[in-house]
């Protein structure tokens, strides 16, 4: 073997994850939507956020009833104070101070420590829960779309099946049972949430599994695993990102939501039990509610944009 | 054109592949297409077989019924004289090795996640040959002869041309040194100038390495210049079957008469068009007696009634007509 | 020699149509030039890429703009210079005046109407008949156009149809107002060679019934040998031959058109191989300097690297560009 040629077939047949000119090709397509930029940025804050603030925080457990109820740093609130020894009830200005730049709740928890915390919380779970939902989904819909027959029949019933339960109560019914722990939660949502996957991922493969480069690969001699796992799979990569991109807001807001009813794991503060807490004291420390709403509420846009943005550029019909 | 006489390679018996339909609330079969409606023909080795028919005559069917593709109905495919249609698992994959595809569309017959150098390689990881650098060097090699840079083995389908993406997809089909190979349209989706080409490129292949092909198209002048033999497909049957010259110079049954007619031509005062009228009719519900008769132009009245069989009328030209009996 | 002036129904003069992508600038159509005659059919003749649809698509201004944009040019229709009239007349010509037919009939027909609600809705746009008569204008059209049983085809809907009565449909909806010019964009193309022969019967049909002036877009200059009145060889954005199809076909002048007749399976004389034109298209973004054809042609002398050809009248209106002839 020549050294020309060797040179010539040098990089030929390098697999995608070390080959990055496709990974480029899409980046290239997804950074100019300016939106989803956006919404990658936030995200990547979120994380950084989540993974290194609690090192520069105060203790959000740290409970200190002298500090409660001090609003954000630049807003000035009117507390009422019932003084046992004068037997009155005088007001008193409170400032924002720097030492807690997110105010404190009516425990006297530092807010900012709080809701870095609670980012933790709400990005293990998006993560995690959706990764549990996409596997699952993907297994099913792929499984069920390249089988046919029977098998599909079968998984589809049962993804029917599934679909039907009141996906809340259910959720209600779990952490009831097994209580309030936040494991349980990301289990719940996991296990539950795959439907919508399933019937996605199974309808596109379905429609790519009679694409000629599949029958193809079979005319090639390529047993069925390699054809599902070779060549169906990697094409229904694209939808599979996209639709974890946008279910992770729904995961995060479905944890935020049993919290919120009191359902949550009461030892970690996530950005839902936050608001829990501060659904009582709306009148006087305003900002516990909506610190915590307005994460969620960024949080989920930006996973949205993210998302949207991903779609446009994975679709090779749309001209960016 | 002449050519050695072989040895059978692939030999079709009476294959049929129906697909049922079934209707109504508690799907009840009430019929079946034909698609293959009982063909039989042969090819030898080194043979070039030309399968003409309009869209829904069952020729793409038949071409991927042949290496199992689709399971056939009934019928045997015998290839180097065993029976395809009783291989198991292994036996198919070792068919596959010698039997191979190129696809219609070059958009759709590669892998868009895969870059071309793993599509081309990827028959010699599923059978297992040689290690990664042989591989690749067999892959440098392909592409040399279908005419591309080896550096661009690591490029994606989407950034080549038509014509580009049909030489990739029949490297891959050479990769391993089959014998015989079903080409289903390989050229319809190309420019002319393109098509050109390509059957320039495919009756080079054939040459040097000594292959059968079964060419399958719409189009008989495409096959005017590479096919040995030319068989026409009409409704799931063979309806004539001769060497080129015989087709092209003493066409026998009128569908293969119109079908030459239709060629749109350079010289169009040479022949009266011959307009075949309508449509091609439904596979499900076929018409009776001989199945071209509405669109006969000679048609007889025994047409209607009396389905014709295929039958040589002189050496090597075999027809399915009533005006030949 | 009667002067053809008159007769002139679609002048289009040193149309540039220019594609401003992140990439760079498509010159998909850069100094085209040629005029549509009355009851004559046009051809625009290339491979995949010259710029020939995009040609159609500017006469009625249908590409996507941004990124696309006609940025000189003329294109005189009537009294307009339809590369700059404002978009509510061109509105009201589109349909109308001129019709275009595109290439892939299943997707030019709305999948969830029947063919008949498609036909009388386009007649009504542009029409003022009430329903009725709309309708039984439709029936016509359709029947004109070979469908059988005109009147219970109305109620099908696409699906229904194999891909030679699509076509035809649409061709009835692209006549249904009576259109001046009718542009055909590759119809022929992804069609079986018996249904090809159908659809080139009813477009000789319509220029003897009609004297319907066609554009007619194609790459196989077999069809445009069957149809054709004249023909304008496209390459690169440009038109490089403009002659009668006789002339075209028994004199070609340009090294491409000369190329393009010996690729032809009916005209090649050498059994054993078909004679090809080496090298592909070439990508819009990086043209060749010169004329872009030099790479594949095999005359191509020193000049032609460097200069553009200009264009040359030889005899007999038949136009070329080619330093051969200069």
């Amino acid at each position: 073997m020549s050294e020309r040629l060797r040179d010539k077939v040098r990089g030929i047949s390098q697999p995608l994850y070390s080959n990055a000119r496709l990974i480029n090709y899409y980046w290239q397509r997804a950074r100019r939507n300016k939106l989803a930029v956006f919404g990658l940025a936030f995200i990547i804050f979120l994380v950084l956020l989540a993974a290194i603030g609690p090192f520069f925080t105060l203790d959000p457990t740290a409970v200190n009833f002298e500090e409660k109820n001090i609003p954000p740093v630049g807003f000035t609130i009117e507390q009422s104070i019932y003084s046992i020894e004068t037997n009155e009830l005088s007001t008193k200005e409170i400032h924002g101070t720097w030492r807690h730049p997110l105010g404190t709740d009516s425990k006297g928890r530092d807010m900012l420590a709080m809701i870095v915390s609670g980012a933790r919380v709400s990005l293990l779970v998006g993560l995690i829960a959706t990764g549990i939902a996409i596997i699952l989904g993907t297994i099913i819909g792929v499984l069920s779309a390249y089988r046919g027959g029977w098998v599909d029949n079968a998984l589809m019933r049962f993804t029917d099946v599934m679909m039907t339960f009141p996906f809340f109560l259910l959720l209600v019914l779990i952490v009831f049972i097994f209580g309030p722990s936040l494991a349980f939660i990301v289990l719940a949502i996991g296990l539950t949430g795959w439907t919508g996957t399933a019937r996605l991922i199974r309808s596109e493969s379905l429609s790519l599994r009679t694409r000629e480069f599949i029958i193809a690969a079979k005319a090639l001699g390529a047993s069925d695993n390699r054809v599902i796992f070779r060549h169906l799979i990697p094409n229904v990569t694209s939808l599979i990102i996209i639709i974890a991109t946008l279910s992770i807001p729904g995961v995060i807001l479905a944890e935020a939501a049993l919290s919120f009813i009191g359902l949550g794991d009461p030892t970690v503060s996530s950005w839902g039990i936050i608001l829990e807490a501060g659904q009582h004291s709306l009148n006087t420390a305003w900002w516990v509610a909506v610190e915590p709403g307005v994460m969620l509420f960024l949080t989920v846009l930006a996973f949205n944009f993210l998302g949207d943005g991903l779609r446009d550029a994975f679709d090779p019909k749309s001209n960016i | 054109m002449k050519h050695k006489l072989n040895n059978k390679l692939l030999q079709i018996r009476n294959l049929k592949k129906y697909y049922p339909v079934s209707a109504g609330l508690l799907s009840r079969h009430i019929g079946d297409i034909k698609a293959v409606d009982g063909v039989t023909f042969d090819i030898s080795e080194r043979e070039i077989i030309g399968l003409v028919g309009e869209s829904g005559c069952g020729k793409s069917t038949l071409g991927k019924t042949i290496p199992r593709l689709e399971e056939p109905t009934s019928g045997e495919i015998l290839y180097k004289g065993s029976d395809v249609t009783k291989l198991d698992k292994n036996g198919l994959r070792e068919l596959r090795r010698e039997i191979q595809i190129i696809f219609q569309d070059p958009d759709a017959s590669l892998d868009p996640r895969m870059t071309v150098g793993d599509s081309i390689c990827e028959p010699l990881i599923i059978h297992n040959i040689g290690d990664e650098k042989k591989r690749m060097e067999r892959v440098a090699e392909l592409m040399e002869q279908v005419g591309l840079e080896t550096r661009q083995a690591n490029l994606y389908p989407h950034e080549f041309s038509g014509g580009q993406k049909q030489r990739i997809g029949i490297a891959r089909a050479l990769a391993m040194n089959p014998k015989l190979i079903i080409a289903d349209e390989p050229v319809s989706a190309l420019d002319v100038s393109i098509q050109a080409q390509i059957l320039n490129l495919m009756m080079d292949i054939q040459e040097r390495l000594g292959l059968a092909y079964l060419f399958i198209a719409h189009d008989l002048s495409v096959i005017k210049h590479m096919a040995h033999r030319v068989a026409i497909m009409y409704l799931g049957k063979i309806v004539e079957l001769a060497n080129k010259k015989e087709i092209f110079e003493n066409p026998l049954h009128p569908y293969t008469e119109a079908l030459l007619s239709a060629v749109p031509s350079f010289k169009p005062k040479d022949k009266d068009r011959i307009l075949l009228r309508g449509d091609v009719p439904s596979p499900l519900n076929p018409p009776p007696g001989c199945h071209f008769h509405p669109r006969c132009h000679r048609i007889l009245p025994i047409c209607n009634q009396q389905e014709p069989e295929l039958a040589e009328v002189s050496e090597g030209h075999f027809v399915a007509c009533h005006l030949y009996r | 020699m009667k002067t053809t002036m008159d007769n002139v129904i679609l002048k289009v003069s040193n149309l540039k149509t220019y594609f401003f992508t992140r990439r760079g600038i498509v010159k998909a159509v850069d100094g085209v030039e040629f005029e549509l005659r009355r009851g004559e059919c046009l051809c625009l003749v290339g491979e995949s890429g010259c710029g020939k649809t995009v040609t159609a698509l500017s006469i009625l201004r249908l590409f996507d703009s941004p990124p696309g944009k006609i940025v000189e040019g003329q294109i005189r229709y009537d009294s307009l210079d339809l590369a700059e009239c404002p978009s509510k007349q061109l509105r009201q010509i589109r349909g109308k005046d001129i019709a275009i037919i595109f290439q892939e009939a299943q997707s030019a027909l709305n999948p969830v109407l029947t063919i008949g609600d498609q036909i009388i809705e386009q007649i009504k746009l542009h029409l003022p008949l009430d329903h009725g008569k709309a309708r039984d204008r439709a029936i016509t059209l359709l029947s004109e156009m070979g469908i059988p049983s005109a009147e219970g085809a109305m109620s099908y809907y696409p699906h229904q149809l194999s891909g030679g009565m699509k076509q035809r449909v649409l061709i009835a909806m692209s006549l249904s107002c009576d259109p001046q010019i009718l542009i055909a964009d590759e119809p022929t193309t992804a069609v079986d060679v018996t249904i090809k022969a159908q659809i080139l019967d009813i477009f000789r049909e319509l220029k003897a019934r009609r004297q319907m002036s066609t554009i007619f877009i194609t790459h196989d200059l077999a069809v445009v040998a069957e149809i054709g009145d004249r023909a304008v060889v496209m390459y690169g954005g440009k038109d490089v031959e403009t002659a009668s199809v006789s002339e075209i076909i028994s004199n070609p002048k340009h090294p491409y058109t000369s190329g393009l007749i010996e690729c032809l399976p009916d005209v090649s004389k050498n059994t054993d191989r078909l004679a090809s034109i080496p090298g592909t298209t070439p990508n819009p973004l990086e043209m060749p300097q010169g004329c872009a054809f030099h790479p594949r042609c095999p005359k191509a002398m020193k000049i032609c690297k460097q200069q553009e050809p200009p264009e040359i009248i030889t005899s007999k209106e038949h136009k070329v560009s080619c330093h051969l002839y200069t």
